[in-house]
C-alpha cells in the first residue's frame, strides 16, 4: 500500500514538473553582474542613526568639558 | 577564514580602542603641558589602557558566542557595554584618586568638574556613541573578518 502511494506520488510529481532541457543555463554569464552588484553595495544609514549622531555632536559641542570623561570611559 | 573565529572577534573588538588610545595619550599630554596645575594624567590611563581594550575584545567575543541564541543586533549589544564600563571606570577612578565626589558634582583629574545633573546626559551620550560605533565600525570589521 505504502509503496503504491510512493509510486503514485512520484508519477504525479514527474507529470507536474516540466522536464529540464539540456540547454537550461541562463542566456548570459551572471557572475560579472553579481560582482558589480557586490562592488556597488553601500551602507545605507537610516535617518534614526543620523539623528543620533547629530544629537551626539551637538551635545559634545555644547559641553566640551565632558569629552575627556567620555574618552576616559571609551 | 573559517578558523579561529573567537580570536578574530577579539581582534575586531580591540580595533577601536587601539586607534583612539594613542590620540587620547597625545591629547592628554598636550593639555597637561599647557595647564598651570598639571592633573594626574598617568593614573587616569590605567583604566583606558588596561581594562577598556580587554572589555571591548571580550564583549565582541561574547556577541559572537551568543548572537545566534539571542538574535541581539551588534549595535544594541555594544550599547550595553557602558552599563559595565561606567561603574567599573568610576570605581577605578575613585580608587586611584582621580575622581572626587562632592555635594553638587564630581571632579575628574582635579580639574574637570561635572555637576551630577550632567551625569545622565553624559551616560546617554556614551550609549549613543557606543551604539553607532558598534553598529558601523565593529559590525563592519566583523563582516570583513568573516564572523558576521
Amino acid at each position: 500500500m505504502k509503496e503504491r502511494d510512493e509510486e503514485r506520488i512520484t508519477k504525479l510529481l514527474q507529470s507536474a514538473l516540466p522536464p529540464v532541457s539540456a540547454d537550461a543555463e541562463p542566456g548570459r554569464d551572471l557572475w560579472p553582474a553579481l560582482l558589480r552588484r557586490l562592488d556597488a553595495k553601500t551602507v545605507a544609514v537610516p535617518w534614526f542613526d543620523w539623528a543620533l549622531g547629530g544629537a551626539l555632536m551637538v551635545f559634545l559641542a555644547l559641553t566640551p568639558s565632558t569629552i575627556p570623561l567620555l574618552l576616559y570611559y571609551l | 577564514m573559517s578558523t579561529h573565529p573567537h580570536l578574530r572577534a577579539y581582534i575586531a573588538g580591540l580595533f577601536i580602542p587601539s586607534l583612539v588610545l594613542p590620540v587620547m595619550l597625545f591629547g592628554g599630554f598636550l593639555v597637561r603641558s599647557m595647564l598651570q596645575d598639571p592633573f594626574p594624567f598617568e593614573r587616569g590611563l590605567i583604566f583606558p589602557l588596561a581594562f577598556v581594550p580587554l572589555l571591548w575584545g571580550l564583549w565582541n567575543l561574547l556577541w559572537l558566542c551568543t548572537h545566534e541564541r539571542t538574535r541581539l543586533p551588534i549595535s544594541l549589544h555594544g550599547a550595553l557595554l557602558p552599563l559595565l564600563l561606567l561603574p567599573m571606570g568610576t570605581c577605578v577612578a575613585t580608587w586611584l584618586g582621580i575622581l572626587s565626589l562632592g555635594n553638587t558634582g564630581a571632579t575628574w583629574f582635579h580639574n574637570v568638574f561635572v555637576p551630577y545633573a550632567w551625569i545622565a546626559p553624559c551616560y546617554c551620550a556614551a550609549i549613543v556613541g557606543y551604539y553607532l560605533i558598534w553598529k558601523y565600525v565593529v559590525g563592519f570589521l566583523n563582516r570583513v573578518l568573516g564572523i558576521a
